[in-house]
């Protein structure tokens, strides 16, 4: 009886520290989160840093626009055609994705190479997919405007946060940890 | 040997990011089109919820959030305390607060080796969540436009503090974390599942 009653204790201090790894990756992801947009926030990180890089995102879309036949004319971060006009804001950069991506990729507990390659892989497909959508967005503007409003604000940022999140869940599941730390299967 | 034992009482099978895939394949668009379908009752239930929420911080009971009857999407801030010419402050898009739904059931649903019973079961305590988060998205929409969007009415009404609580608190609330709290709250039920209880820290 006595024993029995050691092992659940021990069970339950095993579950408890378990647990407590689960809360310190929340509250270390939306720390880092709040942190790093309160960061780029700042007038001058986003004079400096977040408005050229959405300029050169709205420069690659131009270009890719054109490539698709699109009579495309930028300025900064405007692209416009005859046909439709939008300007590239915080918001449809890719940078929320990307920072929601950073914030759960250091926070979750792993070796800093499987990190820098999680990070590195991030941002190259969330960006594609960003690209991806302000295209299809200039599209959906310039041929189906009444679907503009529905297709920007609630199907492409589900889909740039979807993908996001399925890339971290896939970094986390077979990138992340060592293969002997993986649960064991009985 | 593709199952293992949990804390709980149920059996579950281990996590397979190839069944993930499909799950979130099959589960986007049934959930989406539920959402659709929703979304004009919850836009009224968060309209009405919400411009109770908002008295919670006033006094008198001056703000009315109106659905508007143009579009079925949107919602008016009124105060009654303004002269009638003004009284319609603004409109906000009320869709847009909550489309993080449709990520919310998609990611709940497609969880592999996890029984139905358990994955509605953990939905359902995400959904009920989320209905805080929205409310509290409406709280600071509002409170966001009195503080820094009125001109010279804000600065007579909100200091500095006050301006800068309600103004980043929505700038955050509504982009970063109103799209992270669908990973937050899946992070939350199925971390565990990705094992990040048996991992050494780094």
């Amino acid at each position: 009886m006595a024993k029995k009653t050691t092992e659940g204790e021990a069970t339950e201090a095993r579950e408890r520290r378990s647990w407590g790894r689960e809360v310190r990756f929340l509250a270390l992801f939306v720390g880092l989160l709040a942190a790093a947009f309160t960061f780029i926030s700042w007038t001058p990180v986003n004079d400096r840093v977040i408005e050229p890089f959405t300029a050169g995102i709205a420069r690659a879309s131009g270009v890719t626009l054109d490539l698709l036949g699109q009579d495309v004319e930028m300025r900064g971060t405007v692209i416009e055609s005859p046909r439709f006009a939008v300007n590239i804001r915080n918001g449809c950069n890719g940078v929320e994705a990307m920072l929601i991506f950073l914030s759960a990729v250091l926070a979750f507990p792993a070796p800093w190479r499987s990190r820098a390659l999680g990070l590195l892989l991030g941002v190259a497909v969330i960006q594609l997919v960003n690209l991806l959508r302000v295209v299809a967005l200039f599209l959906t503007g310039a041929y189906f405007p009444s679907w503009f409003d529905t297709s920007h604000t609630v199907v492409w940022q589900t889909v740039v946060i979807l993908s996001g999140v399925v890339l971290w869940i896939f970094w986390a599941d077979r990138l992340a940890r060592p293969r002997s730390a993986a649960p064991a299967a009985s | 040997m593709a199952r293992r034992r949990t804390s709980g009482a149920e059996t579950e099978g281990a996590f397979s990011f190839r069944r993930f895939g499909i799950g979130l394949a099959a589960a986007a668009l049934p959930v989406a089109a539920v959402w659709l379908a929703l979304t004009p009752t919850y836009n009224r239930f968060l309209v009405g919820a919400g411009e109770n929420v908002v008295h919670l911080l006033e006094s008198p009971d001056v703000t009315g959030l109106l659905p508007s009857l143009d579009d079925r999407n949107y919602a008016y801030i009124t105060r009654s305390d303004f002269p009638p010419a003004r009284r319609r402050v603004t409109s906000f898009r009320v869709t847009d607060l909550h489309f993080n739904l449709v990520l919310l059931g998609t990611l709940f649903l497609a969880v592999p080796g996890v029984p139905w019973r358990r994955r509605l079961e953990n939905l359902g305590w995400g959904l009920l969540a989320a209905v805080f988060f929205h409310l509290l998205l409406v709280l600071f929409r509002v409170e966001f436009v009195y503080a820094t969007q009125l001109g010279a009415w804000s600065h007579d009404h909100y200091g500095p503090f006050a301006r800068n609580f309600w103004g980043l608190g929505k700038h955050l609330l509504d982009l970063p974390l109103k799209l992270a709290f669908p990973f937050v709250m899946w992070a939350a039920f199925y971390l565990r599942r990705l094992g990040v209880g048996v991992i050494p820290t780094s």
